[in-house]
């Protein structure tokens, strides 16, 4: 072996040696959660405005497959299945994979689960939606091991990861003390998880937060997710009306239909408080415009 | 005379312009279906949106329209129209023309049931247009490409 591949060899054990520690799966402890009381009716606003069953499906036993350039991924089963779904799982459980991305055996989930989200979540919010989702039917069905292609099935890699791409921080700074600007940031960067189709991504799959929800290439193969930020390639046309009237009805002003993947998003928005949809076209118009 | 002429190249434009519309690609006929279906929707989505008065013969002409998309669809995706003219069909359409068929006869079946009720209010309208509303996005979800144009 020569000299260079000793010390090269040398020099990634350190590296590795190094990173082992920082890329550790994070909990957060009991200790840590608030006192609060679960309620299952915030719950299911919750789980309406996140659009779990979008994914999980209808009756949240999960298998769907989702294709990416990293490999597929299996939407797991989150029905309060003891034997296959999450039944036997605590409120702090949910709370570490929601916000940290950590299962509550301590490993990475991959990042197709959008807790880079749901990091901005208040713990007390998931907290109701565990009492919510223990209120559903059980559903016994064996979601089958992600298809993940080399090195990305490493998975303490993902540590790396969140290191860059995992921040709990709002992504616009508060532009005013009004609750309804702050409800429609929450519902659309922590809950909603809107940026993670309308915000591009680099070739780590991270997002990029200086085109936020500026649209990008549709991560489900051909066509594109629309720029929704107040830029004349995006919303600038529509007023905030109009946003509120499109959540609600599926129409854009041209009387376009929604389409793809949005059906789901905006048939569940629709279901919420009227109030909820003002408060995201309040915050999609003063959102930076961007190309 | 000069009236004559005019007349008669209007008359051969008007020619032209159908000719071209025969021959034009099934991906633009079908697109041009399409927007029609929309400006349909524009007029009916119009009025329960309360930006345009209720007018009932209005809105029964939209539903004619969207009968007409409703007869046509059908026959403008044969294989081989599967890209090209910027065509939004989705490979769906081909992959699983079964469930494209479903919710195309969705779509007419609610588009019958709202010409049967004829609505004459804007409460009627609302009944009889938000099942046809239903079956476009209903479609949309899976055939369509999603595009920003």
């Amino acid at each position: 072996m020569s000299k260079a591949i000793k010390w090269l060899l040398a020099a990634a054990g350190l590296m590795a040696l190094l990173l082992w520690p920082l890329t550790r799966p994070l909990t957060v402890s009991g200790v840590d959660l608030p006192d609060h009381r679960p309620d299952p009716v915030n719950g299911e606003q919750v789980f309406i405005a996140g659009g779990c069953d979008s994914c999980h499906g209808e009756n949240l036993a999960g298998g769907l497959e989702l294709r990416s350039g990293f490999g597929t991924f299996l939407v797991p089963n989150i029905s309060p299945d003891l034997a296959t779904g999450i039944g036997g799982w605590t409120a702090l459980d949910l709370v570490n994979s929601m916000m940290l991305g950590t299962s509550p055996e301590g490993r990475h989930y991959y990042p197709a689960f959008p807790y880079t989200s749901y990091t901005r979540m208040k713990v007390q919010d998931i907290i109701d939606l565990k009492a919510y989702i223990d209120t559903r039917e059980p559903a016994n069905n064996r979601v089958g091991p992600h298809q993940i292609a080399f090195p990305w099935s490493l998975r303490r890699g993902i540590g790396l990861w969140k290191l860059m791409y995992l921040d709990q921080a709002p992504v616009v700074a508060p532009a005013s003390a009004d609750p309804a600007w702050e409800r429609g940031r929450y519902l659309v960067e922590a809950v909603g998880h809107c940026g993670e189709c309308h915000t591009a991504r680099n070739p780590l799959g991270g997002m990029k937060l200086s085109m936020w929800l500026a649209g990008g290439p549709d991560p489900e193969g051909e066509g594109r997710v629309p720029n929704i930020t107040p830029h004349p390639d995006g919303l600038q046309a529509w007023s905030a009306a109009d946003i509120v009237y499109y959540l609600e009805s599926g129409f854009t002003p041209d009387f376009d239909t929604v389409g793809g993947s949005m059906v789901k998003v905006q048939e569940h928005i629709a279901l919420l408080p009227a109030s909820d949809r003002q408060a995201i076209a309040l915050y999609l118009k003063s959102v930076p415009a961007r190309p | 005379m000069v009236r004559i002429i005019s007349m008669g190249s209007l008359l051969a434009l008007q020619l032209m312009a159908s000719v071209a519309w025969a021959a034009d690609p099934v991906q633009e006929q079908r697109s041009e279906l399409m927007k029609g279906a929309r400006d349909a929707a524009k007029t009916v989505g119009g009025m329960l949106k309360g930006e345009l008065d209720f007018d009932a013969a209005a809105a029964m002409e939209s539903f004619q329209v969207w009968a007409d998309v409703a007869a046509r669809t059908g026959d403008l995706f044969p294989e081989g129209s599967e890209t090209g003219y910027d065509t939004e069909a989705r490979e769906t359409i081909w992959t699983d023309r079964e469930g494209f068929n479903q919710k195309l006869s969705e779509f007419t079946q609610a588009v019958d049931g709202a010409i049967e009720a004829s609505p004459q209010s804007i409460e009627e309208l609302k009944a009889s247009a938000g099942p046809v509303f239903k079956t476009c996005k209903g479609c949309h979800e899976g055939y369509r490409i999603e595009d920003e144009s």
